[in-house]
């Protein structure tokens, strides 16, 4: 109900009726007809999720009917046996937990980093702002495989090897990050800082108070991709991580599959619930990121 | 000018300064973090990577200076060159195809209803946020010679099985889909942003010249986003050929190194070989050239911001 009065009010406030809501159709007549139309969207949305799909329905086969001759879309029974097994296995659970909490924690660490430099760019005048943003900016070039043995060098030195320290603190600050945010600050309009400032609140205050409440959208997108980053992550882990109970879980599927190469069904379920937790955070926020991809493409 | 006068401004311009730079302390704070973890997690593994590319150097010996040595080591080693040759290859069998389906599919998303649209974007994206390590598991298994997927469909058409990952001839082609299927989410949905920035006014005047959806498309989609394109064309082959997660689990580069791509050639010496500089020059040589293309492209894409 309150939608609809909020609709009147707008019709009334505006005095003539709002313009239709449907969008404008870009190619009048078309290149296809309205069957054909969905046909197409119907082929991509299976090219793109089928294999994930296949996925599902494999993890509810034995171990011999995944890639059994002749080969057999359905399981013939269906079983949850995989589901539960790799569930109940303590290493796999134990690293879904650690992983989410060290994605929990590079997320919250590398939000609270880039944003307070993305503050400072955006608003404060300082000596070599110039300078350091053009070294900061630089880094963004910078690629990860021309640092990968040197990175390694340095964690080596600093005795974070096999910690989850290793994994959580060298990525957190990114360059990327920081200018994203600095783009959303940038357009926060001054007026509300002034009035923050006539009523005394300093220019620390000002970011905590005015701008960390305002973040929520560039918050949102930047913290579901380091969250991805950490949960995807499968190179440094590899390299840096070598006690298995401290592996990440990308570390433990490819693990798995070279270890028990014999149990697809389980190997199909514990990839499923590997992929789950990053599949529902973007089904959760798929408007925002979906929205903003404008704002990390081109314009 | 007199020394007052000269005194005087120096003042003004100190004051002015003093004012300028007010908030330097508070500033330093906020970036100390942002710095210091840049500095020792970035800047200095790039500038230790520059210095260790011009020594001969181990993990068991003291380093060596030895000039250029590395880095003709590298141009002259037909091994590297040919993983070259193939990330171009590589490049070609991804970024073609997946340009050309993200345009079908953007014209699709802005000519349907939004619904459907919404459908379509939620969908396309999905795959995007799978990691690497799940999608070679799942592909492997497709291409299973025996009893994959693939086979078993192609077999439908009478058509022998193919080893797919186990033979030189395909393997490449079997680690580009799943590369084009992670990668096409945000390809497609930057087009298609794109898409609907094109004012709705050009559309109609050329339908009212008579214009069908080939004309429209050919007159005025393409050339409206020729700067897309050209900026995801770059991204493209700067991301296609690091690609190197998806042969490193599908395929470890074989066979017969026929996906050793770039950076996994480099990777696999990281591992295996005693003498670190020679990786190090490979990987700077590489990055020198993408780090033109994407400095050169950054530049473009921000000075076009500009205009507008």
């Amino acid at each position: 109900m309150a939608v609809m009065q909020g609709e009147t009010t707008r019709i009334v406030l505006a005095g003539k009726e709002p313009a239709p809501r449907t969008r404008m159709p870009r190619t009048t007549g078309g290149w296809l007809t309205f069957v054909g139309k969905l046909l197409v969207g119907i082929v991509f949305i299976v090219a793109a999720l089928f294999p994930l799909a296949w996925m599902v329905i494999a993890g509810f086969k034995s171990k011999t009917e995944v890639i059994q001759t002749p080969f057999q879309f359905f399981p013939e029974v269906w079983r949850w046996e995989n589901y539960t097994q790799i569930l109940a296995d303590p290493t796999f659970s134990r690293t879904m937990v650690w992983t989410f909490l060290g994605a929990l924690l590079f997320t919250v660490l590398a939000l609270a980093v880039n944003s307070l430099a993305a503050y400072a760019f955006a608003r404060l005048d300082f000596r070599f702002k110039r300078t350091m943003w053009v070294i900061v900016i630089t880094t963004m070039f910078i690629p990860g495989m021309t640092i990968l043995l040197t990175s390694f060098i340095v964690v080596t030195r600093l005795s974070m090897l096999d910690t989850l320290a290793v994994l959580v603190i060298p990525g957190a600050a990114s360059a990327g990050m920081v200018f994203f945010i600095r783009q959303f600050y940038l357009n926060i309009p001054a007026s509300l800082e002034e009035a923050a400032m006539l009523d005394g609140c300093g220019r620390f205050g000002i970011f905590v108070r005015i701008f960390l409440p305002l973040s929520k959208p560039p918050f949102v997108v930047m913290g579901i991709t380091a969250f991805l980053g950490y949960w995807n992550s499968y190179v440094w882990p590899i390299m840096t991580i070598t006690t298995p109970e401290r592996f990440v879980v990308q570390q433990y599927l490819a693990t798995f599959r070279s270890e028990r190469s014999t149990e697809l069904g389980l190997l199909m379920a514990g990839s499923l619930l590997a992929a789950a937790p990053v599949i529902i955070l973007f089904l959760i926020f798929q408007r925002q990121i979906i929205g903003n991809i404008k704002m990390a493409g081109l314009k | 000018m007199t020394t007052v006068e000269k005194s005087a401004r120096h003042d003004a311009r100190q004051r002015h300064d003093r004012y300028r730079y007010r908030d330097t302390k508070l500033a330093f704070l906020m970036l100390a973090p942002v710095v210091i973890l840049l500095g020792i997690f970035v800047i200095w593994p790039a500038v230790y990577a520059g210095y260790l590319s011009f020594q001969d150097w181990s993990f068991y010996k003291d380093p060596e200076f030895v000039g250029w040595k590395n880095f003709t080591d590298v141009l002259s080693d037909p091994l590297f060159i040919a993983t070259i040759g193939r990330g171009f290859m590589f490049v070609l069998m991804t970024v073609p195809p997946m340009l050309i389906l993200a345009f079908l599919f953007s014209s699709l998303v802005v000519a349907v209803s939004r619904r459907f649209a919404s459908i379509l974007k939620v969908s396309i994206y999905i795959p995007t946020i799978i990691s690497a390590v799940i999608a070679s598991i799942i592909f492997v298994l497709i291409y299973d010679y025996s009893g994959g997927l693939l086979n078993a469909f192609l077999g439908v058409f009478g058509v022998e099985p193919i080893a797919w990952i186990g033979d030189p001839k395909w393997a490449l082609l079997a680690i580009a889909i799943p590369a084009i299927w992670l990668g096409m989410g945000l390809t497609s949905l930057i087009m298609v942003a794109a898409m609907v920035d094109i004012p709705v006014e050009y559309y109609e005047a050329a339908a009212m010249e008579g214009a069908g959806w080939w004309q429209k498309t050919f007159y005025i989609t393409i050339p409206q986003m020729k700067n897309v394109f050209l900026y995801l064309l770059v991204t493209g082959f700067v991301a296609a050929i690091q690609q190197f997660e998806l042969p490193l689990v599908m395929t470890g580069g074989g066979p017969l190194d026929s996906t050793t791509l770039p950076n996994l050639f480099i990777f696999n010496h990281f591992r295996n070989d005693m003498n670190v500089g020679y990786s190090i020059a490979a990987a700077l040589l590489l990055f020198v050239v993408l780090g033109t293309v994407s400095a050169l492209v950054f530049k473009f894409v921000n000075s076009e911001r500009l205009v507008d």
